[in-house]
């Protein structure tokens, strides 16, 4: 080799955390949905909703909304989400 | 000095070259190969080891340290001098009111536009009239093309990736200009936003793509000025109607009119802080008559403040030109100043 030079990536390791184990039902389950505040995203959740309870048996479906569109979640949201069973958020437009 | 990063190794400099494009860590122009030996030089310019920690990137966690950003700043074509500014602007960018994430992903698709202040102006060569807005120098493409190649490889700002803008704009490819302290009577923007004249400095803002007016009939402060006001206007119409820091870019023709009736850079702010408002049934106009509802008289003023209305000298001597630069989200985003090379320990 003639030439050397710096990666210059970031070069991290994988992400210091697992994902949560995925349920095998939603059967009863408590679900809850983060939105991030975009007018789209009212009937998207209004149909998932009717699905969720219609088709999986979803107990319980709590929405919250993101104070800043692209901004992580408020520390209350992440409190609430703990006590979900599952929760859908990431949506874009 | 000894380095983190990989040390990497090809036959020639077309076989680096290759490797680099493939692995995705260009901008799909050449670079400059980020040697240990010009590396070192950046980090030595300013005085920092090169695990000195800029900041950690809130949303993932990512630490951003000297040696990554200065081996971005070589392949961008920065020579040592340039790396204190970019220092300066990582700094700024990692400043939680900035929102770097969001400002880096969104899909309304800014670019980050980087503007020098003070005296590395004119030590680095660094051009504030004809052109200002962007092609100039090396000072300003390199210092712009680096914060840029950053984001790629530090944080996978990426098209497709990270970066999920629908449109993007061309100042996506670095974007920097420098603000004309020399022909104007004005304070600069830096000074209005507390720092000295004898201070280096840089202000990052997440930006949309310049919108240029022309208003070259009058010599009226108030005529200009309603030109530029009504630009900022049309953004709230056809873009966001969210208030934010829009950038006005003002060439010496305009501030010459301006200066020579008597009107401060705060006169300007004012007057474009009343003007630049709009009614919410203004959207009807515009094809968004589904949004206003029955809010159809509430108004939206494009300032939450005066000193949100950023005024920038800059631009060639002649022509009845301006620009308006949008903010990306609002007041979600807010512009950040930042001193180069302050010291905590001195």
């Amino acid at each position: 080799m003639t030439v050397r030079f710096l990666n210059p990536s970031h070069e991290a390791e994988a992400l210091a955390f697992t994902p949560a184990p995925r349920p095998a039902s939603l059967a009863g389950a408590t679900v809850g949905f983060i939105s991030n505040g975009k007018e789209g995203t009212k009937g998207f959740f209004t149909h998932l909703e009717a699905l969720l309870r219609e088709h999986l048996g979803v107990a319980e479906v709590h929405w919250r909304t993101k104070g800043n569109y692209s901004a992580p979640a408020e520390g209350e949201i992440l409190d609430q989400a703990a006590h979900w069973d599952f929760a859908i958020t990431g949506l874009g437009d | 000095m000894t380095f983190q990063s990989t040390a990497l190794g090809a036959r020639d400099v077309a076989e680096a070259q290759a490797l680099l494009h493939e692995k995705g860590w260009t901008d799909g122009l050449p670079v400059v190969l980020p040697t240990e030996e010009a590396v070192a030089a950046c980090l030595a310019e300013a005085l920092m080891p090169p695990e000195q920690l800029l900041g950690i990137e809130p949303v993932r966690g990512r630490p951003i340290t000297a040696e990554k950003v200065a081996i971005n700043a070589v392949m961008a074509g920065c020579a040592p001098e340039h790396f204190p500014a970019v220092v300066t602007a990582w700094n700024a960018m990692l400043s939680p009111p900035f929102l770097l994430h969001g400002a880096t992903s969104s899909t309304g698709g800014c670019a980050v536009l980087a503007i020098l202040h003070g005296p590395q102006i004119r030590e680095l060569g660094a051009g504030s009239t004809f052109s200002a807005l962007g092609g100039r120098d090396r000072a300003l493409n390199c210092i712009g093309r680096a914060l840029r190649l950053g984001l790629i490889n530090l944080l996978d700002v990426r098209p497709g990736e990270a970066d999920r803008a629908t449109l993007g704009h061309p100042g996506k490819l670095g974007w920097c200009l420098a603000e004309d302290e020399e022909h104007t009577g004005w304070e600069t923007l830096a000074e209005q936003r507390g720092i000295p004249r004898e201070a280096s400095a840089v202000t990052v803002m997440a930006a949309m793509a310049p919108r240029q007016i022309m208003n070259e009939w009058t010599t009226a402060p108030e005529e200009i000025l309603e030109t530029y006001a009504a630009e900022v206007r049309a953004n709230l119409r056809h873009y966001s109607i969210w208030p934010g820091n829009y950038l006005l870019v003002i060439p010496k023709q305009h501030r010459t009119h301006l200066e020579a009736a008597g009107w401060s850079k705060a006169d300007v702010q004012r007057f474009v802080f009343e003007r630049a408002r709009i009614k919410r049934r203004e959207w009807s106009e515009v094809g968004k008559g589904a949004v206003v509802r029955d809010r159809g008289d509430w108004e939206y003023p494009a300032f939450e403040r005066p000193e949100d209305v950023l005024v920038l000298a800059a631009g060639g001597p002649a022509g009845g030109f301006g620009a308006v630069i949008p903010p990306w989200l609002g007041n979600k985003s807010r512009a950040v100043t930042a001193p180069v090379g302050v010291c905590i320990d001195c």
